[in-house]
Parts: C-alpha cells; sequence; structure tokens
C-alpha cells in the first residue's frame, strides 16, 4: 500500500450502535470499532482464531483473508470478521447480535438463588462499622496578634482539643487550599481522614492522614466506592459511609475484553508498543462510566466521593495500576507488589475528587489475586474454626482450604469454557444464553429456557453445566463425554466438528442456525471441571484431609445469580458431599471490598488474610497432573468419590 | 525374638479369566498377592507366554529371531503349529501386520479368513492382535470376531475410541477383549469403566497398559502395572482387577540393539543379545505384575519359563 493511500481517510459506520468514525484507509476494522466506541466481542483479541468479532458489511470494501471461523455462505453473505479485515472504502457495517456485548445478564445478579444456597451478608462476622474514611467537623478560634501561629497548626491543635486526635500526617493538597477554606468557612471546616493499611507503612508512622478540609460542616455527606475488576465484567458499589449502605450498583464489561477474553492474551498485548498504557486508559473509562451512572442513580456529587477500594485478580489489578505484566506469566510467576500503597485515584485516571485515594485489596501470588482475599475477607473464612472450602470459579479457577488457624491456597487454569468460551454456540451470560435445560428420557427432546426468557442465541457456563448433567443422565452423552449414536433420535447427529446435539432448531434461534453443543464442546467443559476439581483434590490432599472433612463450601464466580449445586456435582465439579454445606455467594470480590470500605478492621484483615494464605503452586505438581487426568470423566474415573452420583447414573442406566 | 517378616495385607484379588475353548483352555488371575509374593498370598495361576506368528512375512526381523522359524513365516498355519510342536506353545498371538493401512492393507474379508484357519487349525487359545488403527482395526476385527463366533479369541487392541464396536461384537460372539490405553493408571481405569458400562463381562476383559523394551522407558510401564496391580489388591478398586497382557516381542524385536551385528559397538554377540533383552524385558514386566506375555524367541521364552519355575517352587 502507498504512502499516499494510509493517508486517505475513510468514514465508517456502525449499527445498531449508530456511531461513526474517521479513520485512515487500511486501518483494521476491529481497532476501528473498538476506538468508535462499538462493542465487538474478540475473545482471540484479534488474531483472527475466535471467530467471535464476526460483521456484516452492508456497504462499501473491506480487504479480508477468509478463516474457517467463516463459512462460504456467510462470507458470500457479506459476513467478515473484524479483525481479519482492513478499511479500503467508506463503510456501513453491522454488527450482528451475537458479535455484541450485553449488559443486561451482568446486572442481574441477586435475584432468586438455586436451592439450598443462601445470602452471604451475614458471613462475615464481628466487624464494626468504622470506615477507613472519616469526616471531623471542627470549630477553630480565628487567628489573633497574640495567637497568629499558623493556619495548619491551628487545625492540629483543633483535632487534638476536641478530638484528642494527634499525630496526623497532612497531605499537601490540603496545604494548597487551608488558608481559603478556613476563612471561607468562617473557621469552621470539616476535615476528611483516611486510616491506612498497615502493611506498606513503616513502623511508627502515623497510620491517620489528612487527606481534605472543607468550609462549613460537610459530615452528612460521605461516599466511597468498591471496584471489582473481573476478566469479564467490572462491577461498583456506591457506599454511603455515614449510614453504612449500598446506594447503588452497577456493571459494565470490562472494555479491553476487545483484546482478548482472558489474561494470558492481555498479558501479550501489553508487550506490544503502548499496549499497556491502551488497556489501563480502558479499563479506566470502563469504571468511569460506570461511576457516572452511580452518582446519576443515587444523585450524589462527584467532589463527595473520597475513597475507593478495588479488588479483582492480580493481573486485573497490574493492568488498572499501568504496571508491567509480563512477570506475571512467566516462572517463577512473581507480581510486581502483594501489598499496594495508596494511590491517587485521578492519577490514574479515574474522574474523582484530586484528593481521593484509591486502595487495592491485597494479593498472594500472580494468579491467586485481591479478589480472592476479598472474598475470603467477606466471607469470614478467617474467622472460624468450620474447615471450608472456598472455590472461585471463573477462567482462572481460585481455591482456599482452612479457617481461622491456617489458609492453604491455588489457582488453576480452567479456561473459558464456564464463561462460554471456547464453545461452539457459547456466550457470556447475556440475555438469550441458554441457561436451564432438561430433557425427556425416552424421546431425547430437550427442555430449554434462557435468560431473559427471549429466543435463544447461545450456551453460557451455567447452562453448559445443566446439558452436560441432563444428557448424561438420560444417557445420551457416556461417561467419556462421547455420544451414544445408537439412539433414536434427530437430534444427536454429526456435524463438521464431530457428534453433537441440536438444544434449538434454526427457526426458533435468534441467529438463524441450529444451536448445538458438540463433542467438541463437552470436552472443552470435561477439561474445565476436571482442572478445578484436581485442584481442590490435590489441595485437599496435600493438607491430609479428605472431602468429607468439609464443613462448607463457598462458591463465588461469575455465574451470576443462577448455579445449579447438584449438576455441578453431577459432572464432577464439586465433591459429592451433603448439598446443605453448600453456599453459593455470587460476587465474593465486590463483597470484601465493599466490607473494606466500611470497617477499618476490615482493611487490616484484609491484609492479615492475605499474610495467612500459604500458596500452592499447580503447575508443576505431578499429583495434579494425575488427579486431573482422573477427573477427565463424569464424573470421575473413582466413582467412589461420587456415591450419590454413581447411584443414581446405575439406576437411571436400567431405565433406559 | 525371632525375625518376623512384615507382611502386606490384601483386600482384593484379581479376577480369573479363562481363555480359549475345549480341553486346552488356560486360566489366567486369581492373584491375592503382588507378583511372587508367595509368602503373602497366593498366585494360583502362573504367568502364560503366547508365542507370536505373524499374518504375513516379516521383512525387517532380525536374523537370530528368524532362525527358529526358517519355513514357516509365510505361513500362519504352519508357524503356529510349529511354534507349539517345536516350542510348546501355550497359547498364540497372532499379529495382524498385514492389515496396516500404511502398508499392505489388506481387507478384513481375507484376513478374518487367515484367522479363521489358523484358529480351527490349533486347539490352544488364540490373541488376536489389529494394528492400532482405530478404524482399519474396527473393520477387521469386528469381521474376525463375526467369522470366528465360539472360539474365545483374545482380541485386540480395543481403544477408547474404537471400544464400542469392537465391544459390542465380542459380546455378541463371545470373545475376551484387550483395553488398550497409553501407559496411565486412570486412563486404563476408564476404558474398564466404559467397557463394562457397554457390557462386557468382567471375565472377559484384559489391561494392555502399553509397554516397551528396557531401555525405552520401561519404567513408566513398570510404574502404572505396580500401580493398577496395588490399586486392585490394596484398594478394592474393582475396575482395575483384571489381569494385565503385555504386547512386548514386538517393542525388544525393533530396538536398535537387537538390529546391531556381532560386536558391533561392543555390543557382543547379537544372538545372544536378541534374547537377552528380550528375556529381560519379560522378567521385569512379570515382576510388575504381567499374567501374559507375547514373545518371539524360543530361547527368551525358555529363560523366563526356567525364571518362572525357579520363583513359584517352594524348596
Amino acid at each position: 500500500m502507498t504512502k499516499a493511500a494510509i493517508d486517505k481517510k475513510r468514514k465508517v459506520h456502525f449499527d445498531p450502535d449508530n456511531v461513526d468514525i474517521i479513520v485512515a484507509q487500511g486501518e483494521n476494522l476491529l481497532q476501528a470499532a473498538i476506538d468508535a466506541g462499538a462493542h465487538i466481542n474478540a475473545s482471540c483479541g484479534g488474531a483472527g482464531v475466535c471467530g467471535t468479532c464476526k460483521v456484516l458489511i452492508k456497504e462499501g470494501k473491506v480487504k479480508s483473508t477468509r478463516t474457517e471461523k467463516l463459512s462460504a455462505e456467510e462470507y458470500k453473505h457479506g459476513f467478515r470478521q473484524a479483525c481479519q479485515s482492513s478499511i479500503i472504502t467508506d463503510l456501513t457495517v453491522s454488527i450482528p447480535v451475537e458479535s455484541r456485548l450485553e449488559t443486561a445478564v451482568l446486572a442481574r445478579e441477586g435475584k432468586e438463588m438455586a436451592a439450598g444456597v443462601q445470602q452471604p451478608e451475614t458471613l462475615a462476622t464481628g466487624w464494626r462499622f468504622n470506615p477507613p474514611l472519616s469526616k471531623l467537623f471542627v470549630e477553630l478560634p480565628p487567628p489573633t496578634l497574640e495567637d497568629n501561629t499558623s493556619d495548619l497548626s491551628r487545625v492540629l491543635r483543633g483535632l487534638k482539643q476536641q478530638y484528642n486526635l494527634d499525630n496526623i500526617s497532612v497531605d499537601f493538597g490540603v496545604i494548597k487550599k487551608l488558608a481559603k477554606v478556613l476563612r471561607d468557612g468562617d473557621w469552621k471546616v470539616t476535615i476528611t481522614t483516611l486510616m491506612t493499611g498497615t502493611e506498606t507503612q513503616s513502623d511508627g508512622e502515623p497510620r491517620l492522614t489528612m487527606i481534605n478540609i472543607e468550609p462549613g460542616d460537610t459530615r452528612g455527606k460521605y461516599y466511597s466506592l468498591a471496584f471489582d475488576i473481573g476478566t469479564t465484567g467490572v462491577r461498583a458499589q456506591l457506599l454511603d459511609l455515614k449510614r453504612g449502605r449500598v446506594l447503588a450498583q452497577g456493571v459494565d464489561y470490562n472494555g479491553q475484553i476487545s483484546y482478548g477474553a482472558d489474561v494470558i492474551t492481555r498479558i501479550a498485548y501489553c508487550q506490544k508498543r503502548g499496549g499497556l498504557q491502551r488497556l489501563q486508559k480502558t479499563v479506566v473509562t470502563t469504571m468511569n462510566g460506570i461511576i457516572k451512572e452511580l452518582l446519576t442513580q443515587a444523585e450524589v456529587e462527584m467532589e463527595d466521593i473520597g475513597y475507593v477500594v478495588v479488588a479483582g485478580n492480580t493481573t486485573m489489578l497490574q493492568l488498572f495500576l499501568g504496571l508491567e505484566p509480563k512477570y506475571l506469566r512467566l516462572t517463577p510467576y512473581t507480581p510486581v507488589a502483594n501489598f499496594m500503597p495508596l494511590v491517587r485515584a485521578n492519577y490514574l485516571g479515574l474522574e474523582l475528587g484530586e484528593h481521593v485515594y484509591l486502595y487495592a485489596l491485597p494479593s498472594v501470588a500472580s494468579y491467586v489475586g485481591a479478589d480472592i482475599v476479598s472474598g475470603i475477607l467477606g466471607t469470614g473464612v478467617h474467622q472460624r474454626k468450620k474447615l471450608t472450602l472456598y472455590v472461585d470459579i471463573g477462567t482462572n479457577g481460585e481455591i482456599v482450604i482452612g479457617n481461622s488457624d491456617w489458609m492453604v491456597t491455588a489457582s488453576c487454569s480452567a479456561g473459558p469454557a464456564f464463561e462460554g468460551g471456547g464453545i461452539k454456540h457459547g456466550t457470556i451470560a447475556t440475555d438469550g444464553a441458554i441457561e436451564q435445560f432438561d430433557i425427556n428420557p425416552s424421546n431425547f427432546e430437550p427442555t430449554i429456557s434462557t435468560i431473559g426468557d427471549t429466543k435463544p442465541k447461545g450456551i453460557c457456563g451455567s447452562g453448559l453445566i445443566n446439558i452436560v448433567a441432563g444428557l448424561l443422565e438420560a444417557g445420551v452423552i457416556s461417561q467419556n463425554g462421547k455420544f451414544n449414536t445408537d439412539l433414536h433420535t434427530k437430534r444427536v447427529r454429526e456435524g463438521s466438528d464431530g457428534y453433537e446435539y441440536v438444544l434449538s432448531w434454526a427457526p426458533e434461534t435468534q441467529i438463524s442456525k441450529d444451536i448445538v453443543i458438540t463433542e467438541v464442546d463437552i470436552d472443552n467443559l470435561i477439561r474445565a471441571k476436571a482442572a478445578m476439581y484436581a485442584g481442590c483434590q490435590t489441595l485437599i490432599k496435600s493438607v491430609g484431609l479428605t472431602g468429607n472433612n468439609l464443613e462448607q463450601v463457598i462458591i463465588a464466580g461469575a455465574f451470576g445469580s443462577s448455579l445449579d449445586i447438584e449438576k455441578s456435582i453431577t459432572i464432577g465439579l464439586f465433591p459429592d458431599i451433603p448439598r446443605d454445606r453448600f453456599i453459593y455467594i455470587g460476587n465474593g470480590s465486590l463483597l470484601g471490598a465493599r466490607l473494606t470500605c466500611f470497617s477499618t478492621d476490615m482493611l487490616d484483615e484484609g491484609e492479615k488474610v492475605a499474610r495467612m494464605m500459604t500458596n500452592f503452586e499447580l503447575s508443576e505438581n505431578t499429583t495434579f497432573m494425575n488427579n486431573y487426568i482422573a477427573a477427565l470423566f463424569l464424573p470421575h474415573t473413582n466413582a467412589d468419590e461420587f456415591p450419590s452420583v454413581s447411584k443414581r447414573l446405575a439406576t437411571g442406566e436400567k431405565v433406559n | 525374638m525371632t525375625f518376623e517378616i512384615p507382611k502386606t495385607s490384601y483386600s482384593g484379588k484379581i479376577r480369573e479369566t479363562t481363555l480359549g475353548t475345549g480341553d486346552k483352555t488356560i486360566t489366567i488371575g486369581g492373584e491375592t498377592a503382588y507378583p511372587f509374593h508367595l509368602f503373602e498370598g497366593e498366585m494360583p495361576h502362573l504367568p502364560k507366554i503366547a508365542m507370536e506368528v505373524w499374518d504375513c512375512s516379516p521383512e525387517d526381523w532380525a536374523e537370530a529371531a528368524l532362525e527358529p522359524f526358517t519355513g514357516v513365516t509365510d505361513d500362519p498355519v504352519a508357524w503356529a503349529k510349529k511354534c507349539i510342536d517345536d516350542y510348546g506353545a501355550e497359547m498364540i498371538a497372532l499379529q495382524l501386520i498385514s492389515t496396516d493401512p500404511n502398508g499392505l492393507n489388506r481387507g478384513a474379508d481375507e484376513t478374518a479368513e487367515v484367522v479363521k484357519k489358523v484358529a480351527d487349525a490349533i486347539d490352544i487359545p488364540l490373541i488376536v492382535w489389529g494394528t492400532g488403527n482405530e478404524d482399519k482395526d474396527t473393520e477387521v476385527l469386528r469381521k474376525v470376531a463375526e467369522v470366528c463366533q465360539g472360539k474365545n479369541l483374545i482380541i485386540g487392541p480395543v481403544e477408547e475410541g474404537d471400544h464400542k464396536r469392537i465391544g459390542a461384537s465380542a459380546i455378541g460372539y463371545n470373545h475376551t477383549v484387550i483395553a488398550s490405553t497409553p501407559i496411565d493408571i486412570n486412563l486404563a481405569k476408564q476404558l474398564n469403566i466404559l467397557l463394562s458400562n457397554l457390557g462386557v463381562p468382567d471375565e472377559r476383559l484384559l489391561i494392555d497398559p502399553t509397554v516397551s523394551s528396557i531401555g525405552y522407558g520401561i519404567e513408566y510401564a513398570y510404574s502404572v502395572m505396580e500401580r493398577i496391580r496395588m490399586a486392585g489388591l490394596t484398594q478394592q478398586d474393582e475396575k482395575l482387577q483384571f489381569p494385565i497382557i503385555c504386547n512386548i516381542a514386538k517393542e525388544v524385536w525393533k530396538t536398535k540393539e537387537v538390529h546391531l551385528a556381532n560386536n558391533e559397538l561392543n555390543m557382543g554377540d547379537a544372538k545372544k543379545r536378541g534374547i537377552l533383552m528380550e528375556a529381560m524385558t519379560a522378567m521385569v514386566l512379570l515382576l510388575a505384575g504381567a499374567d501374559v506375555l507375547i514373545m518371539r524367541h524360543p530361547e527368551a521364552i525358555k529363560l523366563v519359563r526356567e525364571m518362572i519355575a525357579e520363583l513359584t517352587t517352594t524348596k
């Protein structure tokens, strides 16, 4: 391509977002969509291998390579992979429903929960409501010729006299506006102080910092934000620190999805020039969007927010903080820091007051992040003698076992199957995702229901678990996850990826294609669940226990409101122990971040939890590999480990 | 105080499996202790050795291995008879080398005819071993199972990918199957479960853990076999209480060492070297728990028989 051609400007219009962008000819179409703010899935980060960024070119021309992810039929109708296309002429591009990011479901959390599941609010106990952020009102005597000490000394003296506070450090930002605020407020002012964590402080340093001063009495208005930065979704809550309440909550997709679905792809993206800065800005843009929405919802002024607490996996936190993530994925897997010093929120690009500090919950290791520390903190596992297994299910599964005396943790790479990744018709849990599944054991006809009760467009993680459990119980697949091809049903057939089961016929769907689950999909789910189960098993065994010793199992994860514990056990994801020991809490990470905003005790406890955890590296553990292979079976190679499931399967087989 | 040998306590027993039909059936398995631990339990049936016969003339055999079978290697029936008459074979293992799609690619019907001829000509149990190509084995072994109905052949390798179709034929025509998996205890157990679910009777199943020659990673095979026996005998793992069969001749006689000439690389007499490698491989696998060995050289077989006798005769 000549220099002249590169310099030519082209206009691209995206539907249904209805946005335009002017870009140089030759620009990548996916990049143009991201820049324009049009939402396109791109699980592989633009490598061309996932096929999720499919778009329809309605007008204009692109230069595009066809990969096997597009059928000849689709190609003929004008479908292209955005990441494989460069812009030649002005374009009108339509983003089809299955390629769009939708936020509907992420927001669905907290509705009804599956059986045997209870609300987590009261799990952590013994904490007092004493937010690290506090506001103090002081009335000071105006200076006179007899008492002409400095403004700052006057404030500090007032704090000492009225609140018996000394040993407080002062931010320079306070000094800058001190003289004006004191006089504007007629020597009646409200001081905002922040209690910091102990871990990044040296001994004897004051823990209390004066971060803001305002004229008059503003004690009624102080708020903070709790964030969970997930690989897929970012969730936040706006908290009223005066009353100890959640005022509003919000959620959005992490904008970084367009650069890759999993942490490894994103770490790899950071190796490109400017990659880290770009990802940092992207997630901050997502967060600013949520903040704006929360402020509107709760009718709160931006200036009244004084504090932000953030949890998330180690990679997400490092990307958000702009820290080089490369060494997280290279052996021996070192994070930059487990305990992050406080950082100013607007230094990171968050649109908040200059005085606002951001606290990142501590992490344990490269793949054992602040999200799990936060979850443990939020559920009070570290407070009780009860032996607890805590499992955070996601692309990177994280596991903790322990109680108030000790805790061990491990992470295992389960792959994206639980979030619908690597599944032919997989989707993140959004409207139209098949969630519930039932099958008639005599004619093998399915009954499905979708999120939002719309026509189906794909299968989400919890749906996948329910489908595989159902197919196994009905004998449609055998214990190795392969289809029984002798059944009298047209739903089991041979497709382009081997045998498959048709969940919905094309006319019943949003995508006008048969929605199927293939043997490859089932294999991917079996691998994901095997990694999770083998991780739990290895960790349990390495501390000399068995599954039956577990008094409580807490499940957290990206499944939103629905996770069927019984079906999860049927496929061998969780140990086969009494169902009343299971608790499903949804997002554990946000829970701990919220409590940290509410309580300085929790701030200290969070650091204690992080120090308590001993990390086990499973990637080089031979027992783990052995357990993993044993778990690559439904429910498991050792039937004795799943007595209730095996019994049910055995009797089921007699019926058929 | 008198010294007492510490003893392992066992809770399981290997299943007894009867191979072949008629007067000359052979029963294997039944162990209640680790191999040759006669001071701890029983080994009611000694390990058996099947002599290898190919269904086509071997082209790349070492001189030493060909010599005992001069004149019969182009006729499987004559070859099998020679094994029985001259070398006292207890079982025959017919290797269906000619069916290899990358070799002669002989068809299922023709092959089944040959198998039938051999089966009719001998009265001892017959093992029929395919090429490991799932599609071809499915086609050939199903035909063999049908044509040789009632002979109680031992058919293998049956792998995860072809277990349903070959397994179903074996059940239908009453043969014994060899469940073959690549050196992993979990995979072995999974295939046994799948075959049981399919309906293969417990007394019609042998495990092939996949083995190799000494010097070629035999320690992996050893360790997997040892663990299979431990699971079956001490951990009541019913799905691993099956006799083990080891197809070692092909492995030993394809190594570089057996093909070197006399004194090449200072490795001494070629014939003695080949025989010893086969005998030593066999002994290692017997100690790991093998119930049936497929072997080639009569002298290696003789050595191994002597060893078995020595280990099992109470003085």
